[in-house]
């Protein structure tokens, strides 16, 4: 798989090359440049002119955005705006076809996938907690086969993580004896045990119950107050005014509209921005 | 016990003490043939144990290869597959015995009987039949585990990978656990046919437990319904004892909770 992953990129690579050879160098400048300015000032994400089809099918045309350490960046966007597609090819579970996305200054496209996604976790919309395991098995286990951990280690470390998020008294259960809340957070404390310098969030709350929502939230404001770096796709705008630092607005695969949440929510530059901030708050509002 | 189609006699024509004595005569003689019939289970619990073997550590590889593999590797195991699927057992099977076995540097043929000195045993039925027994259920093996591969669903391998977990180490840690545990029940159901084709090793002359008692029948044919009852019961008790075991493991390996 990763074999493939490789090729397509050598391919993007080279044709970007050749059709304008200018704009590859000039790449390769700017991220040497931002390696000389230092790290504070390097942003540990930035996504390039990213484009990505499937087959015909173009999703996203040309996304560039910075993401600094401890930022917490709200994503919003009608369903197939390509919000969970970007999300995606940040931790290349999907392949991208154009431009560049770097973690930390360096390509995701030159690192091998397993160690890029042991630093950027990942939350799922319907959360894939492993089923045979139990809850604490479920965050050992990456710690274990992709850290090399010890056992004793790894269950302490796992512990810490379930009771980050308020869950240690259910370490022995399996995921179909827990809650659709208490799962998602299991799922959290699985993503957090790798020690993640960035963690994407692909609508964690969209499956849940309207009363367990509220309990996954609070964990992830938390985890935004402790400094964590996160992407998070999520039409829970009262998360999004108290916990982003920045908003989002995607709408057929390009970047509508970005800023402070105050500002998207009540000055708007673009029309389609409001209408559908409001029409978002007019749900939550009917429900 | 005699059954007559010709129109029944008087009752007091009827010699009932005679009748009794004939009676449990059959049932005698089936008592009498008892270690005869044991060494026929014998082989039959022994061909059914191979065979399953066999059929389990070439039909789960073939199963994951179908899901998992690509290229020529994956079309042959597919077409094997096909193929031995398609064919009746009996055909197989003879297949297995006559014609199959080639000539082995030494004068000996394959699932030959390895000679002692200058001594031949000729062919074994027993080899053949675990053979041809063995290939056809890891033909069906195969399909129950690349059901269960594929009725794992595909977040549980992301989930894995999504934590820095390589494809293969997503298959053995995450998949794989969840797919054993779906195979079970298609497994029971596998074993318990294989048990009772094993009696279709007769047609190659392997003397197992049917063979043994069509023996007998020919012997005294007045026990058919005694003998073929016996072996009758001896296959129900086989099988039910497989599939309770079968069900216990089910339940030792059951996830908490359901699987999902």
């Amino acid at each position: 798989m990763s074999d493939q992953h490789s090729g397509t990129a050598d391919g993007t690579d080279t044709s970007a090359a050749t059709a304008s050879g200018t704009e590859a160098s000039d790449t390769d400048t700017a991220s040497a440049d931002a390696a000389t300015a230092g790290a504070a000032s390097q942003p540990l994400l930035r996504v390039e002119d990213l484009q990505k089809s499937y087959g015909d099918e173009t999703v996203l045309r040309g996304i560039s955005f910075d993401l600094d350490k401890r930022d917490v960046e709200v994503i919003i966007g009608p369903s197939g705006s390509g919000k969970s597609t970007m999300l995606r090819c940040v931790n290349r579970l999907t392949e991208f076809q154009g431009g560049a996305i770097y973690l930390d200054g360096e390509s995701v496209m030159a690192m091998n996938d397993n160690d890029l996604r042991r630093r950027v976790g990942m939350v799922f919309q319907d959360i894939n907690l492993f089923a045979h395991l139990t809850a604490l098995q479920n965050v050992t286990l990456g710690l274990r086969k992709v850290r090399g951990m010890g056992k004793e280690a790894a269950r302490e470390k796992a512990m810490d993580q379930l009771d980050r998020v308020g869950l240690a008294s259910q370490a022995d259960s399996y995921p179909a004896e827990l809650s659709g809340g208490q799962k998602q957070r299991v799922g959290i404390a699985r993503a957090l045990a790798m020690d993640p310098e960035l963690l994407l969030f692909d609508e964690p709350t969209s499956a849940l119950d309207p009363e367990l929502v509220g309990e996954v939230l609070e964990v992830m404001r938390d985890l935004a107050e402790g400094g964590m770096t996160m992407l998070v796709v999520t039409h829970e705008m009262g998360f999004a005014r108290r916990a982003a630092s920045s908003l989002m607005f995607l709408d057929e695969g390009r970047i509508v509209e970005r800023g402070p949440p105050e500002q998207l929510f009540d000055d708007p530059e673009h029309d389609r921005t409001a209408e559908f901030l409001q029409r978002l708050t007019t749900i939550s509002e009917e429900v | 016990m005699v059954l007559s189609l010709a129109s029944p006699p008087a009752l007091d024509a009827v010699d009932w003490v005679a009748l009794a004595q004939f009676e449990s005569g059959d049932w005698a003689f089936v008592r009498e043939q008892l270690p005869y019939l044991a060494r026929g289970f014998v082989v039959t619990l022994l061909l059914t144990l191979t065979s399953i073997v066999l059929g389990f550590l070439a039909g789960f590889p073939m199963g994951a290869i179908e899901v998992y593999g690509r290229g020529p590797l994956r079309s042959f195991v597919y077409g094997a597959g096909v193929v031995l699927r398609a064919i009746p057992i009996v055909v197989i099977l003879v297949f297995m015995f006559f014609v199959a076995p080639i000539p082995l540097p030494g004068g000996q043929f394959a699932f030959d009987v390895p000679r002692v000195g200058s001594v031949s045993f000729g062919r074994s039925a027993f080899l053949a039949a675990t053979v041809g027994l063995g290939l056809r259920s890891a033909a069906y093996q195969a399909q129950i585990f690349r059901g269960a591969l594929q009725s794992v669903s595909g977040g549980q391998m992301e989930a894995a990978r999504s934590v820095g977990m390589s494809r293969l180490q997503g298959i053995r840690h995450v998949v794989l656990p969840q797919a054993l545990r779906r195979s079970i029940p298609g497994f029971q159901n596998e074993f318990t046919i294989v048990l009772k084709d094993t009696s279709i090793a007769f047609a190659i002359g392997l003397t197992e437990l049917f063979a043994r008692a069509d023996n007998l029948f020919t012997q005294r044919t007045t026990a058919t319904l005694e003998l073929f009852l016996f072996i009758s019961l001896v296959y129900f008790i086989m099988t039910f004892v497989t599939n309770r075991s079968l069900d216990y493991l089910g339940d030792y390996y059951a996830i908490p909770g359901g699987d999902r």
